[in-house]
């Protein structure tokens, strides 16, 4: 008999019976439909795979063909068409551009979840703020971008904090709803315990909820941190793509890899294709090294919590 | 970290204005700003600038031209910082009105009704002009000579393939196949866009319906590219595609381009002496704008487009207006022996002498 | 619960040594600070909502109706009808959904039943690798690597294509480019799997074992039993990953904007140039003034507001299903 039989623990139910169904023409046909849906199966898993392979492939080759300390460190070409140089100065506007929209979401979200979990779990306004949190994340990341150009950049002009704005109106609401996740999953006797303690919230918040669900809102974080560093829509408006360094970002046009990808990618010539694919290796590795670390953060949070 | 760097521009602000205001009055005690008055060919050397960023954007037609001039600019004055971000010239004008850049490239002149939305008034600077070339695709096609009625029908949509009569009746010797032409424009607001509008509306105005603009209501199913590098960028990786691009951009990347009927009836290619040609014949407005297009003489390229630098008639900021006004200099006088270099036309020394001129016009402080 | 709550709100029981008056103060201030923190979020989507909308406005009063029904996008007649748009966005989701979605159930069937459970975590790992590709390194792939590489695949079956009444104007006919309706959907088929197939497996993972062993209790085969046991169960949880799929899909600017060819056409034909809602107003919102800005982030609230729509509807879809697992469960 050959059905297969792949769940985990279940009884041996490959044992040969006395009287088979499955010898039957219907059941030699069940046979083959099973056989072909698992095949399907593993079709649609390698056509995923392509893909992955294909674009982390292309990324991986070019943009080793550029890659060097010195292409992370030099300045980006002044003639746009010039081969060779580096992208220094992007880098230097990705860190700084998302770094400060770290320090205005990163605060900012957590406590807005601690408030949706732990003060205001109750209230009708707190199931309005959840709903339109979870709305936001889904709101085109330009959207954004049009937002701060007709509120900011206008009135103060462009640079790369109005860019900065931006990246924090959309890690705002990830990191609202993950850190509000991350302590609905802290058990309720843990606070219960504290309370009867006579402790009051503020002080069960920091000294109990917070540390045993930080490893989950670090990993949230970092994704959030990810992505925003990856965007490209919301600082098409607000930083002026130019290619000279500018470590004022309160004043003044800036850079991103972001944009300067995206700019390059309509190139002709092939001195800035190839910048193009070294910035999108850079990217790559910086969005991976966090993705990596959030998710063996949040494996440390669940194992802890499986005892 | 952000506030020691706000304090230290503050600081650092006062300190500049005091040693440029120190700079222009020991330049006037001697008598001084006699430097604008020169032969083009004065250099502005002398004179170092004090520390300033300019942030520039808009058309990408002279972008290579701005970026080498930039570069070069930066040697003698190492103190300044210019960046120009292109994004076309529709951006360049949108930037500058609303006070987002310091100075605008930009291929077209700003419709009135647009120039009442910047906050502070402008001026035309003309830099250098170039063809704009008909560059296009096609295997075993290497030289191709089209007519203006030939251009208006493949961009308009009434040519849509190869071997059609108006190309092939100016083509005798070239096998041109029976397949569709994929013609491609410009997605963004283009100066370049407007200048060749411009010509066929000159040149083919029976055959060219659709008006002339930053923007075009191009016929559905062509393909669209940003920026001049953008629409090189189609034209090189797609069989059987035609569209306008820049010379330097084209002549750079290797694309093939066609040989325009002129208004003299002769075939002439895309070229610099071309372009300099159908410069020489024509005439200055009082704001420094001319049209090449369409030009008279034999030897004139047809479809010649000028570039101007938009500058703003006032500059609060000393460092900045003076920086401004030192590469616009620079541009004029040394910065034009980089044209040829990058793949543009220089100014007739008429234009350049009423462009430098102009720039008393700017006042700064 | 609530005996513990009126004692600490009171603050008459306190046993721990150290908590005096300030200890109120300090819970009054993080609270507060709290409250300011959620607050934030409501007034920044507000705003985002009124600004945004009466940035639109004018380009709303002076076409009406027609801002949405009309194809006719002439700038310098100044006539913004986005129709043309709207399509060009709705075409290349459904053509990413097409593929995404039948790809996505069967990796995440893939996951859950054929692959061990030791090496699970490991696949599952892979997948998310690719959601966390951006999307502007999508977009540089696509423009420079897979668009002028399905032109000539494009050609062939275009020709193939040619002799076929019906399937001829979908597939056939025109200039053909790479940069088209169908990468752009491929592309954005690519980027949306890896969502789809989360939401699915953690769908199928919720599945009762009580109702898969019933149906290898009966003689069913594995796929039997998914197609009686996991997928009706599943319904929602798929349709939920389906919109949020598509939520994504129609808001992905930046790989559109480099490969959708940027030209807006109403057409059946998917290899010929387009244009989207969210693409050209990356393209050309650098160079808008007046009712022609006005008109592009007119599109940006269109945008936003179909989203919106959308994540309202999955998410009364996910708590309804999440309501029939826990009656179920019990």
């Amino acid at each position: 008999m050959t059905t297969i039989d792949l769940r985990d623990g279940a009884p041996d139910l490959g044992a040969e019976p006395r009287y088979s169904i499955t010898r039957s023409k219907a059941g030699r046909r069940r046979q083959a439909i099973n056989f072909l849906a698992h095949a399907l199966f593993v079709v649609a898993f390698v056509s995923i795979v392509i893909p992955l392979t294909l674009v982390i492939g292309y990324v991986v080759t070019r943009g080793m063909k550029v890659m060097s300390v010195s292409f992370l460190t030099d300045d980006i070409p002044i003639v746009t068409r010039a081969p060779g140089g580096g992208l220094g100065p992007a880098i230097v506007g990705t860190l700084l551009i998302t770094g400060a929209a770290m320090l205005m979401a990163v605060p900012l979200g957590i406590l807005g979840g601690i408030y949706l979990n732990e003060y205001g779990a109750k209230r009708r306004i707190t199931k309005a703020i959840r709903f339109l949190a979870e709305v936001m994340t889904g709101v085109p990341s330009i959207v954004m971008g049009l937002f701060i150009y007709t509120t900011w950049v206008l009135a103060f002009g462009v640079s790369g904090f109005a860019g900065a704005l931006a990246l924090a109106c959309l890690m705002l609401p990830v990191i609202i709803r993950s850190t509000e996740e991350m302590l609905r999953l802290v058990p309720i006797d843990q606070r219960q315990s504290a309370y009867a303690l006579g402790g009051r919230r503020a002080g069960t918040i920091f000294r109990i909820v917070l540390p045993a669900a930080a490893p989950g809102i670090v990993s949230g974080v970092l994704l959030a941190v990810a992505r925003a560093a990856g965007e490209t829509a919301p600082l098409l408006f607000t930083i002026l793509t130019v290619n000279a360094v500018n470590t004022d970002i309160f004043h003044g046009a800036n850079t991103a890899l972001s944009v300067q990808i995206f700019r390059n990618a309509q190139q002709v010539f092939p001195g800035p294709q190839e910048r193009a694919w070294g910035a999108a290796l850079t990217l790559l590795l910086i969005v991976f090294i966090f993705t990596l670390i959030a998710r063996a953060v949040s494996a440390i949070f669940a194992r802890k919590h499986q005892i | 970290m952000n506030n020691s760097g706000i304090a230290r521009r503050g600081s650092r602000r006062i300190a500049l204005t005091a040693s440029a205001a120190a700079l222009v009055l020991v330049i006037s005690a001697c008598g001084g700003g006699s430097s604008d008055e020169g032969a083009p060919t004065s250099t502005t050397a002398g004179t170092k600038l004090s520390a300033a960023t300019l942030n520039g954007s808009g058309a990408t037609f002279p972008q290579a031209f701005y970026e080498t001039a930039i570069a070069k600019f930066q040697t003698v004055q190492p103190d300044v910082t210019v960046t120009y971000a292109g994004g076309g010239s529709g951006k360049g004008q949108t930037d500058l009105a609303a006070g987002l850049v310091d100075w605008a490239g930009s291929d077209s002149t700003v419709k009135p009704e647009d120039a009442a939305k910047f906050k502070t008034p402008f001026l035309y600077f003309p830099t250098v002009a170039a063809p704009i070339t008909v560059s296009f695709n096609l295997s075993g096609v290497k030289t191709l000579r089209l007519t203006p009625e030939a251009v208006a029908g493949i961009f308009g949509g009434a040519v849509s393939k190869w071997n059609d009569p108006l190309i092939s009746a100016t083509n005798k010797g070239v096998t041109l196949p029976a397949t569709d032409i994929v013609v491609v424009h410009r997605a963004d607001g283009s100066g370049t866009t407007a200048n060749f509008t411009k010509y066929l509306t000159k040149a083919a105005p029976t055959a060219w319906t659709l008006g002339t603009d930053k923007v075009v209501n191009w016929p559905a199913g062509q393909q669209a590219g940003n920026g001049n590098a953008g629409v090189a960028q189609i034209i090189e990786s797609t069989q059987g595609s035609i569209g306008y691009v820049d010379f330097s951009d084209a002549d750079f990347a290797g694309l093939r381009s066609a040989e325009i009927k002129n208004k003299d009836g002769k075939f002439v290619a895309a070229s610099l002496s071309g372009a300099s040609a159908a410069v020489a014949g024509a005439t200055l407005n009082a704001d420094l704008t001319y049209d090449p297009l369409d030009a008279e003489g034999a030897t004139s390229y047809a479809i010649t487009a000028p570039t101007y630098m938009l500058v703003s008639t006032t500059y609060g900021d000393t460092a900045k207006g003076d920086a401004v006004k030192g590469f616009v200099k620079y541009v004029l006088t040394d910065g034009q022996d980089l044209a040829a270099y990058s793949g543009f036309a220089r100014l007739p020394a008429k234009i350049l002498s009423a462009a430098i001129a102009q720039l008393k016009m700017v006042k700064v402080g | 619960m609530t005996l513990v709550d009126n004692e600490v709100r009171s603050g008459s029981v306190s046993l721990l040594a150290g908590e005096s008056p300030p200890g109120r103060r300090t819970d009054a201030v993080f609270r507060s600070a709290a409250a300011l923190a959620a607050g934030a979020v409501l007034l920044i989507l507000g705003l985002i909502l009124v600004t945004t909308t009466r940035n639109a406005w004018p380009a709303f009063a002076e076409e009406g109706l027609s801002f949405v029904t009309s194809s006719t996008w002439d700038v310098a007649g100044a006539a913004f009808g986005t129709l043309a748009f709207t399509y060009g966005t709705l075409v290349i989701s459904a053509i990413a959904l097409l593929i995404a979605v039948p790809v996505s159930i069967g990796v995440a069937l893939f996951v859950t039943e054929m692959v061990p459970k030791r090496v699970r975590a490991g696949v599952v790992m892979l997948i998310d690798l690719l959601s966390s590709v951006p999307s502007v390194v999508f977009g540089l792939w696509g423009i420079l690597v897979v668009a002028p590489a399905l032109t000539g695949v494009y050609t062939n079956i275009s020709s193939a294509f040619s002799g076929i009444p019906v399937l001829r104007s979908v597939f056939s006919g025109d200039p053909i480019s790479g940069r088209s309706f169908f990468t752009a959907g491929l592309i954005l088929a690519i980027m949306i799997t890896p969502i789809i197939t989360s939401i699915t497996r953690e769908t199928f993972a919720t599945v009762p074992r009580a109702q898969k062993d019933a149906a290898y209790a009966l003689g069913a085969t594995n796929w039997e039993m998914i197609r009686g046991s996991v997928l009706p169960f599943s319904r929602s949880g798929i349709v939920a990953g389906v919109l949020l799929g598509f939520g994504r899909a129609i808001g992905e600017t930046i790989a559109v904007a480099l490969v959708i060819g940027s030209s807006p056409q109403i057409t059946q034909r998917l290899f010929s140039s387009g244009d989207a809602l969210s693409a050209v107003i990356a393209n050309q919102f650098g160079e808008s003034t007046g009712t022609y800005q006005a008109a592009l982030i007119g599109m940006g609230v269109l945008l936003f507001v179909i989203t919106l729509l959308i994540s309202a509807f999955a998410r009364t879809i996910i708590s309804r299903a999440e309501r029939r697992i826990g009656a179920e469960s019990v």
